[in-house]
């Protein structure tokens, strides 16, 4: 993940917060990469996924007088996009597949990797309940450790690593067995 | 395996930039919100009201650059190096004459003083 530098983050939030709209628009280019990538792979869809982002600055922007630090700054959207994506997710009538049109695209801008194994990652990321993939997404894409994931998802430290270990165990199992199925239900 | 699959993951779930558009897309409805959901620090006071024009004309402003920025963005990748610095300064400098407008607009004295100009 991408490191945010502190001090500019710092003193644009200071700027952002006496109500100077350029300030704001720092804030928003610095961070938008973190909040969307949240929304993007919880949701699986890049439509669906740039609402919900605009809707977290939409939020941020209501709430910058609430905004403590740069650091609170950064916690405050990981937390709220997370927690509306779960909403969104619960919101859909069952569990979904992430559609295999994002997930091809999204692999192919990604050269490094195996793209037919990322496809599948990312297929299977969509057939989790809302609240592992979360954690999930919490723990490999933003670089959290499980502490910091139960204060963002408001759980306890051992739920969060027993999330971690049953959804590995079960995408390993798929990934070695090749079959989609539901992999996992919210506890 | 264990190392592979957790690397594996955080390829295939690396973070993603939506660029300039979304950004421009986001800063034209922060441009739309109504006054009451402005950030506490550009609340007004009633000596303050007129200067909270600044902020959606500011935003305004900035919403130009980004839609400037946003078509360079678009642009084929040549345009790299002295062409696209050149834009970027164009951009900025555009950015800059608006908020200059913005500012002397809000800060000039209304032309009729008498029912709200005097307390300023």
């Amino acid at each position: 993940m991408r490191e945010i530098d502190p001090g500019f983050a710092a003193e644009e939030l200071s700027r952002a917060q006496a109500g100077v709209p350029a300030a704001f628009a720092a804030l928003l280019r610095s961070h938008q990469r973190l909040v969307y990538s949240i929304a993007l792979r919880m949701l699986g869809d890049a439509a669906l996924a740039e609402d919900l982002a605009q809707e977290v600055f939409l939020q941020l922007y209501r709430s910058l007088g609430s905004i403590e630090s740069a650091a609170h700054l950064v916690f405050w959207l990981r937390r709220v996009t997370a927690h509306r994506a779960i909403d969104r997710l619960r919101q859909r009538p069952q569990v979904s597949w992430a559609p295999l049109a994002a997930a091809e695209e999204l692999a192919a801008a990604e050269p490094l990797a195996d793209p037919l194994l990322s496809a599948r990652l990312q297929a299977l990321l969509g057939e989790l309940a809302p609240l592992p993939r979360a954690v999930l997404l919490l723990r490999y894409q933003q670089d959290l450790d499980p502490s910091e994931i139960a204060r963002t998802l408001d759980l306890s430290v051992n739920t969060v690593k027993s999330h971690l270990r049953r959804t590995l165990a079960a995408l390993r199992l798929k990934l070695a067995a090749g079959v989609p199925a539901a992999l996992e239900g919210e506890s | 395996m264990s190392r592979d699959l957790e690397e594996q993951l955080r390829r295939a779930l690396r973070p993603v930039d939506p660029g300039e558009p979304f950004t421009a897309r986001v800063l034209a409805r922060v441009a739309q919100e109504p006054p009451d959901e402005r950030p506490a620090g550009t609340r007004a006071s009633p000596d303050t009201r007129r200067r909270r024009l600044w902020l959606p004309l500011g935003l305004a402003a900035s919403l130009a650059a980004a839609l400037i920025l946003r078509r360079e963005w678009h642009e084929p990748r040549d345009l790299q190096g002295p062409e696209a610095r050149r834009q970027l300064i164009e951009a900025l400098r555009v950015t800059s004459q608006k908020l200059d407008l913005a500012y002397r607009i809000v800060n000039t004295p209304p032309a009729t003083g008498d029912d709200q100009g005097s307390g300023a």
